[in-house]
């Protein structure tokens, strides 16, 4: 490739005037130019769109809005991972198979630690239970995270192919250890103190998954390692001749990945009170889904954590509007796919009209 | 001219290699390869396409270790085992493809891997003082007279030559001893390239040695203070540039002098 060079470039101070011309353009318009805008005015559009369509219009209600926002909170905190991990050029399928293993590697703890119930249906050490199954998930998820991060940033292996990889081992030791069959019996207390309680109108997992959001968009575009994230994706060669390290870097962003997907383990315990080994073969396409719908570049360089945000309430609902109407949920995981392909087709049309500009 | 490095004088050597030699299997890049560049001076680097340009350029900046021949930084002999080591010393290179993440914005370019955090809690948990980086970023291009229309927009926005300025500008903002270039002007248009040498007197004026790899003879030569031309790996020619009119380069460049001396 090479630059066309443009006899008038304007850089000299004689013509100063030609390059205000050029100048960075309002918040406001770059707010509206960003691909991530969109996403949240289709789901006002389809929330809108469900609600008259439903029964009664079933669908604007409290209720419906809680199940939603639980039923998205795994996904979301899937799609931040990968969110930043694709900043740097770097992707995890694996996140589905690590969200299950720690589950259910927490589960077996809590399970076994938690003891029998007494008489009143109470178990000894509770607090101190969950807390160690929570913490159980973390790390499983962490370790699992950092070792796709080896395979990825010391050996070189295309994160792609490692987590593919990877997802599959992960997946196969959850069965070993499960047999197939949920684990089951967790403390009610896990349900009732967690995974359903509500914080105002807001369930207390999908607050933490938006704390987690706001903490991550903060960390893009004020410090040194969102910087340097970005930088990595967009143009790796620039990051290390500027003295970054590069592998270690993304040996961070690997184990972001996996924190995340533990703590959507424990997550699901809470939300369902057992494990689902069988129900997260699709969570890494809806957590990529969301995050590129939402604006997020494939190819590294250009992050947008609310479009994740508004990419993952738009997968969740869809699901959830198809549910009231009546309709099979497998046309959900359609829909998904669907709106995957048009939103990159988009994205690669944008792209191109600006290489030609 | 019996041997160019024996008549640099010693004191006050920005960065300089002295007799290198360098093989890769059976390809000799370099056998007998010597400049000097002192503070305060630009030293234009001629030659024929294979006769050593980027192997000594690579091995000044610490990515190649040369098989024979010493290395001076800042009137020191080193022996740099990596880049960082090199850019440790004060040595910073404009590479010919200036390596520029577009997506970063051009103050972030700029202090890629030297930004600024803020005091405080804040600064340990990495946050970047952006405003101060700003005004010193807006401070450094303008004592450079480089102009750009923001300092928030993305490198993707910019032109050729307003990157290529930007590259010079980092370049020079994070090297304390010489400044390597490496075909700055060889995407440029002519008044782009002229503005380009113009920085590298300004540069050279500010002390820094400035070493200019270029095809581009009779602009460089224009602004260089002395020429080192090599050719098959070594060096065929040292001189002030004043002395020399471009025949005489390419005289040197294509070997007509080394095979007739």
């Amino acid at each position: 490739m090479k630059a066309i060079a443009d006899e008038r470039d304007p850089i000299t101070p004689d013509d100063a005037d030609d390059i205000r011309a050029i100048a960075e353009p309002p918040a406001v318009v770059r707010w509206l130019a960003a691909g991530g805008t969109w996403i949240l005015v289709l789901d006002i559009i389809v929330v809108i769109f469900f609600t008259v369509l439903s029964t009664n219009h079933v669908f604007w209600s409290l209720q419906n809005f809680q199940a939603l926002m639980l039923d998205g909170t795994e996904t979301l905190l899937l799609a931040l991972g990968i969110a930043m991990f694709l900043g740097a050029g770097g992707i995890d399928i694996s996140v589905g198979s690590n969200l299950v293993l720690s589950a259910v590697l927490g589960a077996e703890v809590i399970v076994h630690v938690a003891g029998t119930q007494d008489a009143r249906g109470g178990y000894p050490h509770l607090a101190w239970t969950l807390i160690l199954g929570f913490v159980v998930c973390v790390v499983a998820g962490t370790v699992y995270g950092a070792i796709n991060g080896v395979i990825i940033a010391y050996f070189r292996v295309n994160s792609l192919i490692a987590t593919l990889g990877t997802a599959g081992i992960g997946t196969g030791i959850a069965l070993l250890i499960t047999g197939g069959n949920d684990i089951g019996g967790l403390p009610p207390a896990i349900q009732s103190d967690f995974g359903l309680f509500t914080v105002g109108p807001v369930p207390l997992p999908a607050l933490v998954a938006l704390v987690i959001a706001l903490v991550l968009w903060a960390v893009l575009r004020t410090t040194r390692f969102g910087i340097r994230t970005l930088a990595i994706g967009s143009l790796r060669l620039a990051a290390e001749r500027a003295g970054l390290r590069v592998p270690r870097h993304l040996f961070s962003l690997a184990i972001l990945c996996g924190v995340l997907a533990g703590i959507a383990g424990f997550v699901d315990l809470a939300h369902f009170g057992s494990t689902t080994v069988n129900g997260h073969t699709n969570d890494a396409l809806a957590a990529i889904t969301a995050v590129v719908i939402g604006g997020t570049r494939l190819e590294g360089g250009k992050v947008s954590i609310p479009g994740a945000i508004w990419g993952t309430g738009l997968a969740v609902l869809l699901q959830g509007g198809l549910v009231v109407m009546g309709v099979a949920p497998f046309w959900q995981l359609i829909a998904v796919g669907i709106v995957l392909i048009v939103a990159v087709c988009l994205d690669r049309i944008r792209f191109q009209r600006r290489a030609n500009a | 001219m019996a041997d160019p490095a024996e008549t640099a004088p010693s004191p006050g050597i920005a960065i300089a290699g002295k007799h290198l030699a360098k093989r890769f299997g059976h390809v000799r890049a370099l056998i007998d390869a010597s400049v000097t560049v002192r503070p305060g001076e630009v030293v234009a680097l001629f030659g024929d396409n294979g006769a050593g340009k980027s192997t000594l350029l690579k091995i000044l900046l610490g990515i190649h270790r040369p098989d024979a021949g010493t290395l001076v930084i800042d009137d020191r002999e080193v022996r740099p085992h990596s880049i960082s080591e090199v850019q440790g010393l004060g040595v910073d290179c404009v590479h010919q493809d200036l390596a520029l993440a577009p997506d970063l914005s051009v103050v972030d370019s700029m202090y890629l891997g030297h930004e600024v955090v803020r005091k405080g809690l804040a600064g340990r948990l990495g946050v970047v003082a952006r405003r101060e980086m700003t005004a010193r970023a807006d401070a450094a291009l303008r004592e450079l007279s480089i102009k750009l229309p923001s300092l928030a927009v993305p490198v993707s926005d910019l032109s050729g030559g307003q990157r290529q300025a930007l590259a010079v500008a980092r370049a020079v903002m994070w090297s304390r001893t010489s400044v390597l270039m490496d075909e700055p002007t060889a995407a440029l248009g002519a008044r782009q390239s002229a503005i380009v040498c113009e920085l590298m007197r300004t540069v050279a004026s500010r002390g820094l040695g400035v070493l200019v790899v270029s095809h581009d003879i009779p602009r460089v030569l224009k602004v260089a203070d002395r020429v080192t031309v090599l050719w098959r790996g070594r060096s065929a020619l040292e001189e002030p540039a004043g002395n020399l009119t471009v025949p005489d380069v390419v005289a040197a460049m294509v070997g007509y002098q080394a095979e007739a001396s």
